[in-house]
């Protein structure tokens, strides 16, 4: 009860102040940027974190999380106008989408993606409401042994579910940002590590010109070194027809939603697997599973309902354990640190309302989104005309203001450009992004815990195995990791098929 | 089976990362222990970068065998094939766009005032990677576009910056 009048208090503050304008404009710009190849909505939150340093908490978080939630939503435009995904986590609505636009369907199918968007939301904000209190209360027991395994946990799920084609490299690039959050000084002797003399080295790498380069300027070089996209001109049809077509599949929205919650909270998952995971289920228990591909109602509702549940399900694990659910959470998370919030275990007791108005935030970011994604449905066609050839240079000074503005140094400008050139050449070799910004998040929250857990332990690893909640931590770790291998989940199936095989002789 | 592309730069990535992985390592022993100041030995500052030294170059020697296996060590590299990709419109692109960024980030940024570095790189940036797309000079509407969105875009960023969150810029 406490939690809804803390809602309710803070919506309040929002609809009926200047706050609901930072509203309609902060949802406006971050459709427009998921909207535009090449800008995703990582880079996007960094840079709006960059532009908001000087204003208020509440402001700036509420700026970054409409930013967010508006990025995701309009990355599904281009996914359907295009068949090019604005943010990856719109790839899989481009399979059914695009078909739908090129036979004369575009309205339909973009009432449709609006439709599961906002449902998707508001099922992972119902989730970040009731999940997020109590995971506090139950982090609050987690001690150096289990935030150990948190973060091994985080960083082989996320490169395992990350790289599901090739899981060592999603590890690798799990272990490339572990291996980043080591540069400068560690937290217990304040001895500088791989910093050879520098001054700014020893201070560390910074999060957000990290992931500046990392999403930017990486993004920049890639989307260059492509063919340009051409718009495809095509009939478009009502817009209440798609909203319609989207109500038959109440079941189906239900269920992506929760996917796409469970998939934003697991560490460094996000979005793009919230997706991919609502679209694969909703394939297998769809009466029409031959459609799916060439314009199914219900695979675009699913991708899209998915996605943007995972955002309020991403925002559960920054909230009540200081681990990112997805790469633009971890940007979330860098930009509430700097403003003096600190998320964590102890936040329903050091900020009790907090955790409220940001599910207030998302209620307010997930309506704006759905009025605008409706009314501007035209307007908003014209972002697609910008030409990458001027759009890019523009993103480019951005990157480096933005990276520079941070503490007014050029070493993070720098950082920007060796992360950028890096994350190029890892996308391009097929390393995932994600696992590696999971890794420097989470780097000295491992580095502190092991090394504090055998103090306590006085060198015994025992307790890292035995104590229920590690337990629990690592098999669970250890099982997913066995059961999604390539390899196994093979077997599986062979010995599946074969068992129906045998039950099906007389 | 003959070797995919992928399989042969995982080969040389896999290379890289065993080296990187085992510096890291022979790094961290090398880090100080601390003896002197009677700490708990557990607490040395070398433990974890050393564990994760362990994992890269493991990881990187699992990729290496699989490579092998796969024959990739069969590189196949000639002068006519890396003329070819070097020659490539898709490897110009990205080379020119790294050498202007570059140019931007190191030399004109920090060196030059703002409102004129920007319009200067913006513009420099939008004709040639038109001039790459299309094939030849982009016609003069083009020209003039670009250059009204460079003095804008300079004019802009600098002002929303410099006078609304008082950064002081490098190049003034």
């Amino acid at each position: 009860m406490d939690g809804l009048i803390s809602f309710l208090s803070a919506l309040g503050g929002i609809v009926t102040s200047f706050a609901i304008v930072d509203v309609m404009w902060a949802t406006l710009l971050g459709i427009i940027v998921g909207m535009m190849p090449g800008l995703t909505a990582t880079l996007g939150v960094a840079l709006m974190t960059t532009l908001t340093f000087n204003m208020e908490a509440d402001r700036a978080i509420l700026i970054l999380i409409c930013m967010y939630i508006g990025a995701i939503y309009g990355g599904s435009r281009s996914a359907i106008l295009l068949n090019i995904p604005g943010t990856p986590a719109n790839a899989a609505t481009s399979l059914d989408g695009f078909p739908l636009a090129r036979a004369g369907k575009a309205g339909s199918a973009m009432a449709i993606a609006t439709t599961g968007s906002v449902v998707g939301s508001m099922i992972g904000m119902i989730a970040l409401a009731v999940v997020a209190p109590m995971l506090a209360e139950f982090a609050l027991s987690f001690g150096a042994y289990e935030f150990f395994w948190l973060a091994v946990f985080g960083v082989l799920v996320a490169g395992q579910l990350t790289a599901l084609d090739d899981p060592i490299k999603g590890w690798i690039a799990g272990f490339l940002g572990l291996f980043v959050a080591m540069i400068g000084q560690e937290g217990i002797h304040a001895i500088p590590r791989f910093s050879y003399g520098s001054t700014d080295l020893a201070g560390g790498i910074g999060l957000l010109p990290a992931m500046v380069g990392a999403f930017g300027f990486a993004e920049i070089l890639s989307v260059m070194r492509h063919e340009a996209y051409h718009v495809v001109r095509s009939k478009m049809d009502s817009v209440l027809s798609g909203i319609r077509d989207a109500a038959k599949y109440k079941v189906t929205a239900v269920r992506s939603g929760l996917i796409g919650t469970f998939m934003g909270l697991v560490p460094g998952v996000g979005e793009d697997m919230g997706s991919w995971a609502s679209y694969a289920a909703a394939r297998q228990s769809s009466k029409r599973k031959d459609e799916f591909g060439k314009g199914s109602v219900e695979g675009l509702l699913a991708a899209e309902t998915g996605n943007n549940a995972a955002v309020p399900g991403a925002l559960i694990p920054v909230l009540t354990l200081a681990v990112p659910g997805s790469a633009p959470a971890a940007v979330l998370l860098a930009a509430m640190v700097i403003h003096g919030i600190r998320p964590g275990p102890l936040i329903m007791i050091e900020f009790p309302d907090f955790v409220f108005s940001v599910v207030a935030m998302v209620f307010a970011a997930t309506i704006a989104m759905g009025v605008l994604g409706l009314l501007l449905t035209r307007p908003l066609l014209l972002v697609l005309q910008v030409s990458r050839e001027r759009l890019m240079p523009i993103i480019f000074v951005l990157c480096t203001v933005g990276a520079f503005a941070i503490a007014s140094r050029m070493f993070d400008v720098w950082i920007m450009i060796v992360f950028g050139v890096l994350g190029f050449i890892l996308r391009e070799l097929k390393y995932p992004m994600a696992p590696l910004i999971l890794g420097i998040v989470l780097g000295d929250i491992l580095d502190k815990s092991l090394r504090r857990g055998l103090v306590l332990s006085d060198g015994d690893l025992t307790p890292f195995f035995t104590r229920w909640i590690s337990l629990v931590l690592w098999l669970s770790a250890l099982l997913f990791i066995v059961l999604t291998m390539p390899s196994v989940r093979r077997g599986i199936m062979r010995l599946m098929r074969r068992r129906r095989g045998a039950g099906e002789e007389p | 089976m003959k070797p995919s592309r992928m399989d042969k730069l995982d080969f040389v990535s896999a290379i890289v990362l065993l080296v990187f992985g085992i510096g890291v390592l022979v790094e961290s022993l090398r880090m100080p222990r601390l003896e002197g100041l009677d700490i708990n030995p557990y607490t040395v500052p070398g433990l974890v970068p050393g564990i994760l030294g362990v994992a890269i170059a493991a990881c990187g020697l699992a990729m290496l065998i699989r490579a092998l296996i796969r024959g990739a060590w069969r590189l196949g590299l000639t002068g006519e094939a890396a003329t070819g990709w070097l020659a490539s419109a898709a490897v110009r692109r990205a080379v020119v766009t790294l050498l202007l960024t570059l140019v931007y980030a190191g030399v004109l940024f920090p060196l030059v005032p703002f409102v004129i570095a920007t319009p200067i790189f913006v513009f420099a940036f939008t004709l040639t990677a038109e001039w790459m797309a299309l094939g030849h000079r982009p016609p003069p509407r083009s020209l003039v576009i670009a250059l009204v969105i460079a003095v804008v875009a300079g004019i802009a960023i600098g002002y929303v910056f410099q006078n609304l969150f008082f950064v002081r810029l490098p190049g003034g």
